[in-house]
């Protein structure tokens, strides 16, 4: 109930906050400025206790609570229970409103800091207070009789909580979603002050306090999408790091829009080039990141992806409509209205110049980014266009960012040789010379022996090149000032996933193999053994498997398990990481062989009804259970219960079976019976309907012999598992840690530089 | 400046072409069984699962084989490159991406399954305690 209340509470002080700011951007007034900063604290300090009070309602199992009991359980242990804060919509909502209200606070006293406060706070409250009008439509502190009114007495308790679903329960769950959201919060710095930038008739400035925001939105938002993708790899068994699902695919698009900001941003610093570019640019970072949870949180994505979208209610899919249009035209109106004033200077544009390639670059990442914002929106372009909603086969995404990452990998080797303004063509061509023909060699080598695809072959060559290009930039860098080498670490980085990208996809090995336990099995040129499985944390179990290969011995167990709460069995693959290459061992199935659930057709039948199984047709005549068997049950004897059954093959006549029932001391046995040497009939259920004879049931477990006895006849179980040997997967990983140490270098230098401006100011 | 504009315009334009080609490519439709036969190309393929007929894991090729009925009644086997998928077994629809084989079967390479009540609590489940 106190939280319900807070919520309003926050929105109210966060409205007088976003008018004070405005209206003292407007009038100047010193105590409109103190109003806005004191009613945004306050604002701070209420969402914090609203989170406080949730995570409390959380630890403490208050299942009254709809959010509470949909989302976690008694048996949950601390790190999982306190991830069900943010497991559900409403949780998450919450998780960035607090973290955008945190930012919030260092913003403030930046922003204060560069003059920009006014203006920075009321937009970025107004962001706030999008936020808390959601947490107002979604409230996360309904009751369960508020939930569903009329069909639940008001104070009532549940005993236990629904769980978290199992996917979930991972230690990337405690940390992934919170690193995520801080990332979305975050690309509302850069919106906020390109904004703040046109109220301020600013155009130059602002991108000073806005980089290191936007770099360290990046950076945030990049390690977020990493932990995604090893996530999935590690854990999920997807089979890979990235499937271009709309759930991945939402958060890469901002990040790189920011990307590309950053790029043209640089630009502008050096030039004074780019800065409607970069104004639009800023905003849209933030704008994909609303419009891409519009398209993950609204349903209108419908049944074509793997997750489940859940529709959140008419209230929540108009409120998101209504941010994405407000911001979008608060941002596009103002840049219309002022496009004519935004200085353009008088640039020599040279062709070999830094900022070109800058330019180029950028607009390739932003032409990647649209298509592969077009990809996850087809739902809803197919809609309109046919009416029914279908989604792009992955390959789209592969067939358009292909030429794209050609071009990115050319021109991050290439920009980084060139000086601002205008090169030497000579000099650049004798610079470029070096890496320009290893690459050529490496790709020629390459070429020549794996890969046969030209595509791919100019893009190892991109990748290549930029690798080289950059280690010579940054050996030169190393020698003078490290705090530079930023940039050239963070190409060396994308260079490197590049080529990990290429590697792991093009040259992955895959098989299906049957693991009798106790028999080593050669499968791409290892030796799996299968030894049997352990439980593990209670109800999973771990299928322990050796692989050997040249004489060194490793071991892995994937798990398998059933969950209840998915109603399904849950399958976790196992990795033995070799350095140069991943073994990948993905469980299917457990077949085992004393009445093998796989095999076995459940049939359930009326009495008197047929159905065909495989290629045979089964009739339930009646039980048989003569009416002596009957008196002997009431005095608990021995009991014997067939079920007639008539089965006719494809030719021939119909032919009568019984299977049965023996119960005998309590305990019951089964008889099966055997039609042709091909089929066997166990009864698995009896319903027997004592008032109307005709309504009795029988279930029938149907085994096809013929099928089971080819799977085994080896003696004890079989593991079904796909193995796969991903090689250099460690490129990509290690890649991605490069490309963002380069970031957080960027992001310390941009920093300090901010700092020591300040210093030097005050001193004058 | 105008020839840039120009030479600019083109890229743009080629890439606008280039894009929705692809898009129109790759797009894979929903469509019923009848719907697939006509089509040679790749489709989503959405249904139920006939719990009725035999549906197997064949070890031997590692391929699931089910039969799926559409929502015209219509049905058809189903084979799937790997493993049941999960929830298969209590899955409201299922949806198979793949296409149709001259042997008369679906060849699916990947099964998506559908449980939505499982996600959205129901108030019935209030007082299960598990």
């Amino acid at each position: 109930m106190i939280g319900g209340i807070l919520v309003k509470i926050a929105f109210v002080t966060c409205l007088i906050s976003v008018v004070s700011y405005y209206l003292n951007h407007r009038k100047g007034s010193a105590s409109l400025l103190k109003a806005g900063r004191t009613f945004y604290l306050l604002t701070v300090a209420t969402v914090i206790s609203t989170s406080a009070v949730f995570l409390y309602l959380i630890l403490t199992h208050q299942f009254q609570y709809t959010y509470v009991w949909s989302y976690s359980s008694r048996e949950l242990p601390t790190p999982l229970l306190i991830s069900t804060f943010y497991a559900g919509q409403e949780g998450s909502f919450m998780l960035w409103t607090l973290f955008t209200s945190i930012i919030g606070v260092f913003l403030l006293r930046h922003s204060s800091r560069k003059g920009y406060e006014p203006e920075v706070m009321s937009v970025f409250g107004l962001i706030d207070l999008s936020l808390l009008l959601m947490l107002i439509v979604k409230n996360p502190f309904l009751f369960v009789w508020e939930s569903w009114p009329g069909q639940v007495a008001a104070g009532f308790a549940p005993a236990n909580g629904r769980g978290l679903n199992p996917l979930l329960q991972n230690y990337w769950m405690v940390i992934h979603p919170q690193v995520l959201f801080s990332g979305f919060s975050s690309m509302g710095v850069p919106y906020a002050y390109a904004v703040a930038a046109m109220m301020k008739r600013d155009y130059t400035n602002w991108i000073k306090p806005a980089t290191p925001w936007l770099v360290f939105g990046a950076l945030i938002l990049g390690t977020g999408i990493m932990m995604g993708g090893f996530w999935a790899y590690e854990t999920l068994g997807w089979g890979g790091y990235w499937g271009w699902d709309p759930v991945e695919n939402s958060s890469l698009v901002p990040w790189l829009f920011s990307i590309a900001a950053i790029h043209t941003i640089l630009s502008q610093r050096k030039t004074g080039g780019f800065a409607k570019t970069n104004l639009a640019l800023a905003m849209l970072c933030f704008l994909m990141v609303l419009y891409s949870t519009f398209l993950t949180r609204s349903g209108v994505l419908g049944d074509t992806s793997v997750h489940s979208f859940v529709d959140p209610g008419m209230w929540a899919y108009w409120l998101l409509i209504g941010m994405i249009t407000t911001f979008s035209v608060i941002g596009g109106v103002m840049l219309f209205r002022r496009r004519k004033e935004i200085p353009l200077p008088a640039v020599r544009h040279d062709y070999y110049s830094r900022e070109f390639a800058l330019f180029l670059g950028s607009s390739a990442i932003v032409a990647a980014a649209v298509f592969i914002i077009v990809g996850t929106s087809s739902p809803i372009i197919t809609e309109l266009l046919h009416g029914k909603k279908s989604a792009v086969d992955i390959s789209y995404y592969v067939t358009t960012t292909l030429p794209l990452g050609i071009l990115i990998g050319l021109l991050a080797g290439v920009g980084q040789l060139l000086w601002w303004t205008r090169s030497d063509r000579k000099e650049l061509l004798r610079t470029l010379r070096t890496p320009a023909i290893a690459a050529a060699g490496l790709t020629a080598i390459v070429t020549a022996f794996i890969i046969r695809e030209f595509l791919v072959a100019l893009f190892v060559f991109g990748a290549a090149f930029a690798l080289l290009a950059n280690i010579q930039v940054a050996l030169r860098i190393f020698k003078g000032n490290p705090k530079y080498a930023g940039g050239s670490v963070a190409h060396i980085g994308l260079a490197v996933m590049f080529v990990g990208f290429v590697a792991s996809s093009k040259f992955d090995e895959k098989q299906t193999i049957s693991l009798a336990q106790g028999r080593p099995m050669e499968c791409m040129g290892y030796t799996l053994t299968y030894t049997g499985y352990r439980p593990v944390d209670g109800e999973k179990y771990a299928f322990q498997v050796n692989v050997e290969r040249n004489g060194q011995q490793y071991a892995v167990a994937p798990i398998m398990y059933y969950s209840s709460y998915n109603d399904g069995l849950m399958r976790n693959p196992d990795i033995a990481n070799l350095i140069t290459k991943d073994f990948y061992l993905a469980p299917l199935s457990l077949e085992q062989n004393n009445g093998d659930a796989a095999s076995v057709v459940k049939v359930q039948l009326k009495r008197g009804e047929t159905r065909a199984v495989g290629s045979v047709e089964l009739t339930f005549v009646d039980f048989d259970f003569p009416v002596m068997q009957k008196a002997a049950m009431l005095e608990g004897k021995d009991v014997r219960i067939g079920a007639v059954l008539k089965v006719k093959g494809k030719k021939g006549k119909p032919v009568t079976v019984t299977p049965a029932k023996l119960m005998k001391n309590g305990e019951s046995k089964d008889e099966p019976a055997v039609f042709e040497g091909k089929y066997e009939f166990v009864i698995s259920a009896m319903m027997p309907d004592r008032e109307a004879k005709e309504n009795s049931r029988v279930e029938i477990g149907v085994r096809d012999l013929s099928r089971s006895a080819s799977a085994s006849s080896a003696q004890g179980d079989v593991l079904v598992a796909e193995a796969s040997v991903k090689p250099f997967i460690n490129l990509v990983w290690s890649g991605v840690i490069i490309l963002l140490v380069g970031f957080l270098v960027t992001t310390v230098r941009r920093a300090q530089e901010a700092s020591l401006k300040r210093a030097s100011q005050a001193q004058e | 400046m105008k020839p840039k504009i120009v030479i600019g315009g083109v890229i743009v334009v080629l890439f606008i072409i280039f894009g929705s080609y692809s898009f129109m490519e790759s797009n894979v439709e929903y469509t019923d069984i009848a719907g697939a036969m006509k089509k040679h190309k790749k489709v989503q393929l959405k249904g139920e699962w006939n719990k009725e007929k035999e549906a197997s894991f064949d070890p031997v090729k590692s391929q699931f084989t089910f039969w799926l009925v559409d929502e015209s009644g219509k049905e058809c086997k189903v084979v799937l490159d790997g493993a049941a998928p999960n929830n298969f077994e209590l899955a409201t629809s299922v949806v198979a991406k793949g296409r149709f084989t001259d042997e008369g079967y679906f060849h699916a390479t990947e099964v998506l399954t559908k449980c939505p009540s499982k996600y959205e609590a129901q108030p019935s489940e209030l007082n299960k305690t598990s």
